[in-house]
Parts: C-alpha cells; structure tokens; sequence
C-alpha cells in the first residue's frame, strides 16, 4: 500500500503524529470507517497515532455488544483489531460513554447497572486525555457524522 | 496552544453543541487556552431568557454564562448569522463580542475545531 502513496513533501503534522477523535457513530456515519482507512494510510506513510478518542456518539465505537450480519464489517471489532495489532490507546469519553449506556465494569458496579459492555482494548477515561493532546504537537483530525 | 470550539448547530436539538461546551471547559480547567465562537444557527445559544424546562432540558444559558469563570477566554458571536437571526448585542448575554468571521479571525488559534 505505501508503494502506491505519494511522496511528501510537507505534511500536516509537523511532528508525525495524529490524534483522531471520532464523534460520528458507527452504521449511522461514515465517521468511524473512514477514520480506519485514514489510520491505516497514516501508519503505512510512517506517521504515528498517538491516540483514538471517541466523543459523543462515537462511543457506541466501543460497544462489545455490536452484532452486524456476518456479511457486514463489524466496524466495532476491526477498529478494536487495529489499536491491538498497532498497540494504539482508544479511549472513549466517560461522559459521553455514560449518557449512552457504554459502561466498563468499574462503572458498572458504581451506577450499579445491570452489565458492562466496553470492548478490549478500548478504555474508558476523561476529556482530560484529549486535552493531553490538544496542548501537545500532536495534530488532531476530528471525525464527525457529516450533513 | 489556543484553541477555538466552533459551535454552528441550534441549541437543544442534540447533546452536541452541550458536549462542545465540555470540551472548552475540559481546556480551561487544564488551564489551556480556549474561546468559543457561534455561528449559523448555533448563535441561538447566545439569546437572554432561555428556559428549556417544558422540554426536560437544562437551558444552557447558565453555562455559558459561566464561561468566563471557568476560563474560557472568550465567547465570539458570528455577525452575519446575527444579523440573520435578528440578533442584536442586547438580545445576547453578557460578555460575548460580535465579530467577524474569516481566515483572519481562525488564524489566530493554534486549533481550530467544530462540535459536530
């Protein structure tokens, strides 16, 4: 794949290294698919990923309950293979995550909820870590709904 | 690094604009630079006397009008979409300037971002 990309010249992120933040949902957008081919295409030019956030909607992301058709992409799972594989931090925003009912089992025992439903490795903490991005050299691409 | 939030949807139709409003607060509580701006219909977020009671919501007017407190450095109201929305300084809350909007104005923040 990287034999095919363009040589650059100048980039947009002077240090190399991406934060992504998706805040479209999965199946509703286009958000977190085309944040994968985005990633996949920075890793193959040597750019970095520091770390994925998911804000808003984009917490459904990290669901460990999403069951598409088997001849659909589990876009849920193919993201989760990629932070794997490229040992890249996920991280979904307890706020956001809270309100729509994407809980770890720590928060599951703190809200006393029924199950817990967070998928490996993605983690659930505050808007603190995007803000650790924000206030480092880091360039942040924002991945939203769209229309 | 200074970072500006762009909200541009009306308020309370979805949590995205109040979602926004966390992340300038998350910056200003890291003591990171950071001002809003509203344009399209999101300058709606602006006017005086919201009470979003009837709808089960929080009006967001107390938020906003708690900015400053917690750091954000500025609220900014885009001038062409008050005018579109018959928006006058008076009708909007304290502390938020009219300005115009353009590669001027975006230029001087490290971050630009959207709500949504």
């Amino acid at each position: 794949m990287s034999k095919s990309l363009p040589e650059q010249t100048r980039t947009p992120a002077p240090a190399g290294v991406f934060t992504l933040v998706i805040t479209g949902a999965p199946y509703s957008s286009q958000a977190p698919s085309t944040a994968l081919h985005f990633a996949r295409a920075a890793l193959a030019a040597n750019k970095r990923i520091d770390r994925v956030f998911l804000y808003g909607d984009g917490v459904h992301l990290a669901s460990s309950l999403s069951a598409p058709p088997s001849d659909e992409l589990n876009l849920s799972e193919a993201w989760a293979a990629f932070l794997t594989e490229n040992s890249i931090p996920g991280v979904a925003c307890i706020a956001s995550a809270l309100r729509r009912g994407l809980v770890n089992e720590a928060e599951m025992h703190r809200y006393e909820l029924s199950a817990s439903n967070l998928r490996e490795p993605f983690e659930i903490a505050g808007l603190g870590e995007w803000v650790d991005s924000a206030a480092s050299e880091s360039r942040i691409l924002y991945f939203h709904k769209g229309g | 690094m200074s970072t500006l939030i762009i909200i541009d949807q009306s308020p309370y139709g979805s949590w995205e604009g109040r979602e926004a409003l966390d992340m300038a607060f998350s910056l200003a509580a890291f003591d990171q630079p950071v001002s809003l701006l509203f344009c399209g219909a999101g300058v709606n977020w602006l006017r005086k006397g919201q009470d979003a009671g009837k709808i089960q919501q929080k009006s967001i007017e107390r938020n906003l009008a708690a900015a400053p407190v917690f750091g954000v450095e500025a609220l900014f109201a885009d001038r062409r979409a008050c005018d579109q929305y018959g928006l006058a300084g008076t009708d909007l809350l304290d502390h938020v300037s009219i300005t115009d909007v353009g590669p001027d104005f975006t230029g001087r923040f490290d971050h630009v971002a959207f709500a949504g």
